[in-house]
C-alpha cells in the first residue's frame, strides 16, 4: 500500500501536456515558464531537432528517385500524397498503412507522430483571424456563438506573434488584422505588377504572404538556438537553422530551460482517468507504444494537445459513469462539426514579357490576397468568404517535358529560366454541420486496442457555391494584371482533411448543453480539463488557424495557473 | 489510393506554376504513372536491347556537347529504377511498347541522322495526341535524370544551396537559371 502511495507520487506532476505539437509546445512553455512542474506525452517517437532532419543538405542527386515517391512509399502514405510525394520529407509524415483509418466519406488524415507532430509539416501562413470571424456564427444563427471575441484574444495573438517571429506586411486591413512583423519577403516583378493591376481595376488588397520565418532574428529567437531563414525553401524537410517556427525549434526548447519538463515519448494516451466524486481528472493512463506496457500518470491539470482528431478521441475513450459516451459530453457534441479549409481551386495565367526580371533565392511563402466576398458591401449567395494564396515563377527544366524539341540547342535552352507563370489558389471557409463527424469504430481496433476512428463528413452546398466565386474571382484579377491564357481550375478533390486545417469535434461555447469546453477552454463539466488545440474551434474562418490555436493555448494557460494559485482546480 | 487524387496529385504539388496544357498533359500522364497495380521491385526492369534503345534516345534528348551528357552522369540507369520503383503498369505498358516500336525499326542500327528523323517523326506523333506517350515519358525522365544529377547540375546551372537571401533582380538574355535544389 505504502509503495503504491510513493509510486503514485513519483509520477505526479503539477499538469500534464498530450502532445507536442504546435499547441503542446506552447501549452509546456508557458505552464513550465509560470512554474508548474510538466510531464509533456508524445505519442511517437523522439524526433531530435537539427540532428534528426536527415535529408536538410542532401543534394538533389543523393535522392534515389530524385525526389519522386515511389510504389511503395505510396502504398503506405495514401493520405498523405499530396504532401509526402517527396521524397525528401516523406519521413515526417506517419505511415497510413500501419495506422489505418475508416472513411465512411472520403477523409486525408494527415498526421506525424513524433516531436514536434504536425509544426513540422505546417505551411507556415500564419494570420489573425478577425472580428467577424468570432461573430458570424451568432449572426447567422450557425453552430454556437464563440464564447469570446477578437478583442479578448488581441493580447494573447501579440504575446505568441513575438515569440513565434512572423515575417509580414502591415496593411491596416480590418479583414486581415496585422500581426507584429519581421521584415516582409520581397514580390517578384509580375507579382508587383498584379498587385498594383488589382488594387487600381478591383480595389482589392494583395499582401505578401504572413509566415513564420525569421527574416530578422529578435534575442527571444536567439534564445533558443533559432537563427535567419537562408531562403532554401527546404523547409519541408526540417529547417536546420530553426528559421521557420515549430514546436521543436521554439516552444520545447523555451520550456526546457526551465528545468521543469519531463518528457516521455511512444506514450499514447489510452485515456482520462477521472475522479467521478469530485467531477475532477486525476491523470491520465497511457499505452507505451512499443512495449504496450499501461501506465499512469497524475496531475492537477491535464492539457489535450494532441490534435484536433487525436484529443477529441481521447475524451471519446474516457467514459465513466458520470460520462458513458465521452468525458465532457452531456450534450452529444462531441466528435461533430468537423471543418477544415476547402481548397485545391483557383486560376493560373501564363505571363507575356518581364524576360529581364528573375529573383534570386527560394522563397518560402507565397503572395495572399486577403478575403473580399461578403465583406463590407459584397453580399454572395452563400455565406463567409475565401483567401488565395499565389504567386509567380518561371519555369524550369522540367518544361521540356511537353515543350517541342531534343538535341544540343533544346539542352542548353533548359539551361536557362523559362516564362514567367503565375497561380493563385484559393482557401475557403468550412461551415459547422452537426453530421459532418467523426466517431469510435465499435468493432475495428488500432494495433493498441483503442477503437479506429471513422469519418463521416464533407463538404455541402455553401462550400460547392463558394468554390464557383473562387474560381471565377481568380480568373478575373488575373485578367485584370492583363495575363495570358487564363485558365480557372477546380481539381476534383474536394473532400475533407487535405487541407490540414481540421477544426471542431470539441466546440468552445457559452452554453455546456451544447458545447464540450468554456471561453478558457476548460471542459466544462470538468474544468482541471482543458482542450486548446483545433478541437476547440467553433467555426473555421477562412484563414489558416495556427495562430488562433496558439494565442488560445498561451491565454488558457494563463488562466489555469491563476485558477490553479486561487485554488479553484 | 483514389484514383481523383493520382490525376491531380502532382500538378497540385509542384505550385500550380504551370500553363494549362502542359498541367493537362502531367495530368494525363500521372493518371496513367499512378493507376494500376505495382510490379515486383526485385532486379533489372528491361532486358539488354531496350536498356540500350532506351539509352540510345536518352543521349538524343541530352547529347554530350561541350558539356556533359544524358550517359555521362548515369541517365539510362535512373529511368531504370523509375521505370521499376515509381511507375506503374500503364506506364509501364507504354514505355516497353515505345521501346519494342522503336525495336522494330531496327532503332540500333539506324544511321544517327535517320534515329533523329525517327524521333522527329515520334514527338510530332506525340504532340497531335492528347494522350500520354512514351514519347514524353521518356524525355520527362531524361530531363529529370540529368538536370538532377551532379554533373547535369554542375554543368548546366548556378547551383545555390544555401541562398541566404530573396531579392528581384535583373538577368541578361541566356544568363544560366539558378538551381537550389529544393524539388526533392
Amino acid at each position: 500500500m505504502n509503495l503504491n502511495i510513493q509510486a503514485e507520487k513519483d509520477q505526479t506532476y503539477d499538469a500534464i501536456v498530450v502532445g507536442s505539437g504546435m499547441t503542446g509546445g506552447w501549452a509546456a512553455k508557458e505552464l513550465a515558464e509560470k512554474g508548474l512542474k510538466v510531464l509533456v506525452l508524445e505519442r511517437g517517437y523522439e524526433l531530435k531537432h537539427v540532428e534528426d532532419y536527415k535529408t536538410a543538405f542532401k543534394d538533389p542527386w543523393e535522392f534515389e528517385h530524385r525526389g519522386k515517391i515511389s510504389n511503395v512509399a505510396a502504398e503506405e502514405h495514401y493520405a498523405t500524397m499530396y504532401f509526402s510525394a517527396k521524397e525528401g520529407s516523406q519521413y515526417l509524415y506517419t505511415n497510413d498503412k500501419e495506422n489505418p483509418y475508416i472513411q465512411k466519406r472520403p477523409f486525408n488524415w494527415i498526421r506525424a507522430y513524433h516531436t514536434g507532430g504536425k509544426s513540422l509539416l505546417w505551411g507556415k501562413h500564419t494570420y489573425r483571424w478577425n472580428q467577424e470571424d468570432f461573430l458570424a456564427n451568432a449572426k447567422q444563427g450557425l453552430g454556437v456563438e464563440w464564447p469570446i471575441g477578437y478583442n479578448e484574444l488581441v493580447p494573447w495573438y501579440n504575446y505568441v506573434e513575438k515569440f513565434v517571429g512572423i515575417s509580414g506586411q502591415a496593411e491596416g486591413l480590418a479583414v486581415l488584422p496585422d500581426s507584429n512583423f519581421l521584415p516582409p519577403m520581397a514580390m517578384t516583378a509580375p507579382e508587383i505588377h498584379l498587385k498594383k493591376s488589382v488594387a487600381q481595376k478591383l480595389n482589392r488588397p494583395i499582401t505578401i504572404g504572413r509566415v513564420a520565418h525569421l527574416t530578422k532574428p529578435g534575442p527571444q529567437h536567439t534564445a533558443v538556438g533559432r537563427a535567419t531563414c537562408q531562403f532554401r525553401n527546404r523547409c519541408s524537410r526540417g529547417c536546420p537553422f530553426g528559421a521557420y517556427f515549430s514546436s521543436l525549434a521554439a516552444t520545447l526548447p523555451a520550456a526546457r530551460q526551465t528545468n521543469r519538463v519531463t518528457m516521455v515519448h511512444n506514450a499514447i494516451v489510452k485515456e482520462i482517468i477521472l475522479d467521478d466524486k469530485a467531477q475532477k481528472a486525476k491523470g491520465v493512463r497511457v499505452i507505451d507504444q512499443n512495449t504496450m506496457e499501461v501506465r499512469e500518470f497524475y496531475a492537477k491539470v491535464i492539457f489535450l494537445n494532441a490534435g484536433t482528431i487525436g484529443s477529441t478521441s481521447i475524451l471519446m475513450n474516457s467514459k465513466s459513469a458520470r460520462f458513458p459516451n465521452g468525458l465532457g459530453n452531456d450534450s452529444d457534441q462531441l466528435g461533430r462539426n468537423l471543418m477544415d479549409h476547402h481548397l485545391a481551386i483557383g486560376a493560373r495565367a501564363d505571363i507575356e514579357g518581364f524576360e529581364n526580371d528573375y529573383f534570386f533565392g527560394a522563397r518560402p511563402g507565397s503572395l495572399y490576397i486577403p478575403r473580399f466576398r461578403n465583406w463590407g458591401n459584397d453580399k454572395r449567395s452563400y455565406l463567409r468568404g475565401f483567401g488565395y494564396q499565389g504567386g509567380a515563377s518561371r519555369a524550369d527544366y522540367s518544361r521540356g517535358a511537353t515543350e517541342p524539341g531534343f538535341g544540343a540547342d533544346f539542352k542548353k535552352k533548359m539551361t536557362q529560366p523559362g516564362p514567367w507563370k503565375i497561380n493563385l489558389s484559393g482557401f475557403g471557409e468550412v461551415l459547422p454541420n452537426p453530421n459532418n463527424r467523426f466517431t469510435l469504430s465499435e468493432d475495428q481496433k488500432d494495433k493498441w486496442g483503442l477503437p479506429q476512428i471513422v469519418f463521416d463528413a464533407d463538404f455541402g452546398e455553401n462550400e460547392l457555391a463558394m468554390r464557383k466565386d473562387i474560381m471565377n474571382d481568380g480568373a478575373e484579377m488575373l485578367e485584370a494584371a492583363g495575363f495570358k491564357n487564363v485558365v480557372a481550375y477546380d481539381n476534383p478533390v474536394a473532400h475533407m482533411g487535405l487541407g490540414i486545417h481540421e477544426m471542431g469535434t470539441a466546440r468552445m461555447g457559452k452554453d455546456p448543453k451544447t458545447s464540450i469546453l468554456n471561453k478558457f477552454n476548460q471542459v466544462h463539466t470538468c474544468k482541471n480539463v482543458f482542450v486548446t488545440d483545433g478541437s476547440a474551434m467553433a467555426s473555421s474562418s477562412n484563414v489558416n488557424p495556427s495562430l488562433t490555436y496558439m494565442a488560445l493555448t498561451a491565454r488558457a494557460a494563463n488562466h489555469a495557473v491563476e485558477q490553479l494559485k486561487a485554488r479553484n482546480l | 489510393m483514389n484514383r481523383r487524387e493520382a490525376v491531380t496529385r502532382v500538378a497540385w504539388m509542384l505550385g500550380g506554376v504551370f500553363s494549362a496544357p502542359t498541367l493537362q498533359a502531367m495530368n494525363r500522364w500521372e493518371q496513367i504513372a499512378m493507376s494500376g497495380t505495382p510490379r515486383s521491385q526485385i532486379g533489372a526492369f528491361l532486358n539488354e536491347t531496350q536498356h540500350a534503345i532506351m539509352a540510345r534516345v536518352a543521349d538524343l534528348i541530352i547529347p554530350h556537347t561541350d558539356t556533359v551528357g544524358a550517359l555521362d552522369v548515369g541517365v539510362p540507369d535512373f529511368i531504370e529504377i523509375m521505370l521499376r520503383d515509381c511507375y506503374k503498369k500503364p506506364a509501364q505498358d507504354l514505355f516497353l511498347a515505345g521501346l519494342g516500336d522503336l525495336d522494330q525499326k531496327g532503332f540500333l542500327t539506324l544511321s544517327p541522322d535517320q534515329q533523329i528523323a525517327t524521333l522527329t517523326k515520334i514527338e510530332a506523333e506525340a504532340q497531335k495526341s492528347t494522350n500520354p506517350s512514351f514519347w514524353q515519358l521518356i524525355k520527362e525522365q531524361t530531363l529529370l535524370g540529368y538536370f538532377t544529377s551532379e554533373g547535369g547540375i554542375k554543368a548546366s546551372f548556378d547551383y545555390q544551396p544555401i541562398p541566404g537571401k530573396f531579392e528581384a533582380i535583373k538577368i541578361k538574355p541566356g544568363q544560366k537559371d539558378f538551381m537550389y535544389g529544393n524539388q526533392a
